[in-house]
């Protein structure tokens, strides 16, 4: 397991080393320097600029730079945004994203996890059909569809919930609803099939004929062997909220990470753009690397075994 | 001796995709206290589907009990709801399944896999529980059970895993063992083993023992009585002897004639008889053995043969026994065998309880 | 019952009769492997349901531009801001495509139109119908191209590397996982913002991180496939048996490369659309689904129908692109089902 952790830990470094090498070079592909379209800056801080970032430095030589303040931590300065350190711009909008994106993915899985389930449980009865429907339905629709539909009947129709903004936990509802759908269908296809597959197990047939009651052979040996791999699309969900919330955040207007990058991208707000997709990045492959390791641990086999495979 | 069940014209179906497949067709057979009955037969024959038909385990849907009985102490098993059924599970009658690697729950500690029957049945505390379970551990030579009482099963070697099941399943005394091909997964060394401590725990605890295998040796060593199934029926029941010395159906000769020695422990798997098993979703008129058969009649196409009986334990289901039929000679292995059987009555006789 | 007439049985009935019977008699003709998944994909009705709803969106994506007065680019601001009227269905009150606006006003009389515009028109006066569905047509053209490049980079690759093997394959593989491992939005994201947004660079970004999956898909089939053939050469003793292989061994390999194509077009429409959210989708006037969908969002409160429509359509393809995915894959490969 020790191992397998270190491997891992290796493995992620590369990547992130990759994309960090990736952006840099392709940022400095990008038509035109960022600092030539600045009209906003005193030809003074200009100078600072280029004298901080060694913009007038050879390529090898900015890269190294580049990569030591990445190391510390530091994303740059925004072009747009009166200098402000890219670190700081991130750091202030984490907060409603961390937020949205808990509440979805936690919303998203107990309930998808109860759907599954009860499917599961009553196989090929009217409930399993309706919850295998609703998980096609939840897949394909994608979240800003159901945001809008919410926005225009909740919001607008209704006047049930605020249409937009980010001012207290109502605000919060249709959002949360937008990006736990896709979760919500996932995780309920996924634990439907895997629960059925464990039920027709042997273990489950000797459980049975150890006389446990239907109950306890769910709760006791179904669900728990059944969850194991449901584990593994953790990861890439809560990448598809994170993702998803770009879009959610713009939007209901909150004012959270995915909002400020896409504001940036309109604004060519290089700096940012970069530091924003590092930053991202690094979640990214750091929430695949903590589910995968979540999986060693939940399951003996590999837990004890080291190494999956 | 008293019987402790007894199987009345079971018949088992499944509602699938094709059509209805009727897998156990009118099964009779009973079992005496501290017997070890074995039941014979082809891949597909019902053997497993009976099994777990008695112990009321067959999936619903697809699958059903659609007529019969099953008597467990004057009780009809069939009739019982699933909350009592639970209850003679595990406790009265317990199971062993073919597949050690895929038996035991792989996220469960072996230990808690004992303990949760005592806990249910026996309403033993958490660590009366664990103390029976080290017991039954060392029972089946399990070595050092302290230790493996807290390891997963992927930590066991097949044949201790399989020791597991036997202590899973003789946890609570159960007056009746069903052991569905406990052995065909292991190999020949580890196999004796589990033999062996099957017949020593049933010396033990008095169990009568369910032994459904394919393997003639096995059966010759372990059983005191033969069922043998074709096509979802049994088709000859009789003690070890009768059936490995005066068998009298062509399929059981069938069986005989394609193992090797009698005498001789060694590990026989059944050699295949020509042709294909019959069609459980559309069975054939007559009797299902008869398209296979060298020693078919021509009523063997239109009726379905009644039971007939040899002796007072031999029974066999082969219009060959009727009075009208033709004498046949056996094959060759099976006469070579042949001895005389004192108890034998004069003729067979037909048996009028079986004709429904 | 039988039995109970077992005295009256005649003695002739006990004739040895062995080898009366045909042996070998397995009836049942069998079905090609295309004929037995097309019966088995009819008997799903979403899947019918999915594939009715692609062609008839598919047919009204290449022709509703083509047969209409307007164009998808032609303003008319006089008759901007339209709401959908729609002949017969007018009079089918909870529709709401009567041309009246969300107070029940009749925009279409006041402004004295005759014309029916079936979805309405956007702010610019422009016709949403021939908007929506030249949308579609481009979110259309976007997913499947994107769909086939990768079906085609995946065959080259993952065939390259499952029919080599051994250190070439593992190469190979090792240079997926990487990429694997690296947020595709990033690399889409990147792409598009030096490459400016367009068909041609939408489409390549796609592809550029979309090609890893069917490259594992196809070397993942092709190993199969070199296994069955080895068996099956074995077996044969070097008979070639070019019937066997057509009927039992391409079907089986093809059937989860045709079902993840199948998976990839709605996931292409989705990034698509996603792209057109965070600002690099098709530009104006030009005009996909997301960005339809996106423009629409503007006028969620005033001109709900603008959102409405092309939410609808971009659903209901996606949705029916899965529906025919599923049925598919459980008429391709039933053990395929997950
Ligand atoms: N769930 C099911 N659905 C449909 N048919 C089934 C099901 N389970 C068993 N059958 C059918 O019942 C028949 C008997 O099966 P069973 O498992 O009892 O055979 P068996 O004698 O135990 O064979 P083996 O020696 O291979 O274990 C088979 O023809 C099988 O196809
Ligand atoms: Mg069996």
């Amino acid at each position: 397991m020790l191992r397998y952790t270190l491997q891992r830990i290796i493995y992620m470094l590369i990547t992130l080393f990759i994309i960090a090498t990736l952006t840099f070079f392709l940022m400095k592909l990008l038509p035109g320097s960022p600092l030539k379209s600045q009209d906003k800056l005193t030809p003074e801080q200009i100078t600072i600029i280029n004298e901080k970032y060694g913009l007038n430095d050879p390529l090898p030589v900015q890269y190294v730079n580049y990569l030591g303040n990445l190391a510390q931590g530091d994303l740059g300065l925004s072009f747009q945004y009166d200098n402000r350190p890219v670190t700081e711009m991130i750091a202030g909008r984490i907060g409603p994203s961390a937020q949205l994106g808990l509440q979805a993915l936690i919303l998203g899985s107990i309930v998808g996890l109860i759907l599954g389930i009860i499917a599961a449980i009553k196989h090929n009865t009217f409930f399993d059909y309706g919850a295998t429907f609703l998980a096609v339905i939840g897949i394909s629709i994608p979240s800003f569809v159901f945001a809008g539909f919410m926005q225009f009947v909740l919001g607008v129709k209704l006047q049930l919930l605020p249409v937009a903004l980010w001012e207290g936990f109502s605000y919060t509802i249709m959002p949360t609803l937008a990006l736990s759908g896709f979760v919500i269908a996932n995780i309920s296809r996924f634990m439907r099939t895997e629960l059925l597959e464990v039920m027709a197990s042997d273990y489950i047939m000797l459980a049975k004929a150890k006389g446990i009651s239907q109950s306890g052979i769910i709760i006791k040996h179904a669900i728990r062997n059944a969850l194991i791999p449901v584990i593994t699309i953790i990861g890439p969900l809560a990448v598809n909220i994170m993702t998803g919330s770009l879009v959610i955040e713009r939007i209901f207007a909150i004012p959270g990470l995915g909002e400020q990058f896409v504001k940036s991208i309109s604004m060519n707000d290089y700096t940012v753009i970069m530091g924003t997709t590092i930053f991202y990045s690094a979640l990214f492959i750091f929430i695949i690397f903590v589910v995968d390791i979540l999986y060693g641990i939940v399951d003996p086999r590999i837990r004890l075994a080291g190494g999956r495979k | 001796m008293d019987k402790v069940l007894e199987v009345k014209d079971l018949h088992v179906s499944f509602d699938t995709y094709g059509g209805i497949v009727k897998a156990v067709r009118g099964v009779n057979f009973d079992l005496k206290k501290g017997e070890t009955l074995a039941i014979v037969g082809e891949s597909g024959s019902g053997k497993s589907v009976t099994s777990k038909a008695l112990m009321r385990l067959i999936p619903n849907p697809p699958g059903r009990i659609s007529k019969g009985e099953i008597l467990f102490d004057g009780r009809d098993l069939t009739k019982l709801s699933e909350k009592e059924m639970q209850k003679v599970r595990g406790k009265e009658i317990a199971m062993i399944f073919q597949d050690p690697m895929t038996s035991l729950n792989p996220t469960m500690k072996i230990g808690s896999q004992i303990m949760e029957s005592l806990i249910k049945h026996q309403n033993l505390s958490k660590s009366a529980a664990r103390e029976r379970a080290l017991e039954l551990l060392r029972l089946v030579g399990i070595p050092q059970p302290e230790v493996r009482i807290n390891q997963y099963p992927h930590q066991f070697s097949g044949g201790m895993r399989q020791r597991v099941v036997v202590a899973v399943a003789l946890s609570c005394n159960p007056k009746v063992l069903i052991a569905d091909e406990p052995t065909t997964a292991l190999d020949v060394t580890i196999q004796a083993q589990i033999l062996e401590l099957m017949k020593d725990l049933q010396n033990k605890i008095d169990t009568s023992i369910i032994f459904i295998t394919h393997d003639l040796g096995v059966v010759a060593n372990v059983a005191d009585r033969v069922a043998v199934m074709y096509g979802g029926q049994i088709v000859e029941t009789g003690t070890v002897d009768e059936i490995f010395y005066d068998p009298r159906h062509p399929y059981t000769w069938g069986l005989l004639a394609s193992m090797p020695s009698l005498d001789t422990s060694v590990q026989t798997e059944l050699a295949a008889i020509p042709g294909t098993p019959p069609d459980l979703m559309h069975p054939p008129k007559g009797d299902a053995f008869a398209p296979r058969s060298a020693y078919a009649l021509e009523i063997d196409f239109e009726h379905e043969p009644p039971m007939f009986q040899i002796s007072d334990t031999h029974f066999a289901k082969t219009w060959l026994l009727h009075e009208n039929a033709p004498a046949v000679e056996p094959p060759k292995a099976v006469v070579d065998r042949r001895r005389s059987m004192s108890a034998n009555f004069a003729k067979p006789r037909l048996v009028e309880e079986a004709v429904r | 019952m039988e039995q109970k007439q077992l005295e009256n049985l005649s003695p002739d009935l006990f004739r040895p009769a062995a080898g009366k019977e045909d042996l070998e008699k397995i009836g049942r003709p069998s079905l090609s492997y295309w004929q037995d998944a097309w019966i088995r994909l009819k008997k799903n009705k979403g899947a019918i349901f999915g594939l009715i709803i692609v062609i008839l969106i598919t047919l009204l994506a290449i022709f509703a531009p083509v047969f209409s007065s307007h164009t998808y680019r032609e303003q008319n601001l006089a008759l901007s801001k339209l709401p959908p009227k729609i002949p017969v269905l007018e009079h089918v009150g909870f529709l709401g495509v009567d041309g009246k606006d969300k107070d029940g006003f009749d925009v279409y009389k006041a402004k004295n139109v005759k014309e029916y515009y079936w979805f309405g028109t956007d702010d610019l006066g422009r016709d949403q119908w021939v908007r929506v569905w030249q949308g579609t047509r481009i979110s259309l053209l976007i997913a499947v191209a994107a769909a086939l490049i990768d079906l085609f980079i995946g065959i080259i690759y993952g065939g390259v590397a499952g029919f080599y093997g051994g250190r070439t394959d593992n190469i190979m593989m090792r240079i997926i996982e990487i990429l694997i491992g690296i947020p595709h939005l990033i690399i889409v994201i990147l792409f598009i913002l030096i490459f400016k947004p367009g068909v041609t660079s939408i489409i390549l970004a796609m592809v550029i991180t979309g090609w890893t999956g069917m490259a594992r898909i196809v070397r993942g089939q092709i190993l199969k496939m070199k296994e069955q053939e080895f068996v099956l050469a074995s077996k044969t003793l070097g008979a070639a048996n070019s019937r066997l292989i057509g009927k039992h061994l391409i079907p089986n390999v093809l059937g989860p490369i045709i079902v993840t194509t199948m998976f990839s077009v709605p996931g292409a429409i989705f990034t698509e659309a996603f792209l057109s959210f965070i600002g690099l989708g098709i530009a104006p006037p030009q005009a996909s689904l997301g960005s339809l969908v996106n423009d629409g969002f503007r006028f969620i409160q005033t001109y709900p129908y603008q959102l409405i429509i092309p939410s609808i359509v971009i659903s209901l393809l996606i949705l029916s692109f899965n529906l025919l995915g599923d049925g598919l894959r459980d008429a391709l490969d039933p053990k395929m089902r997950k």
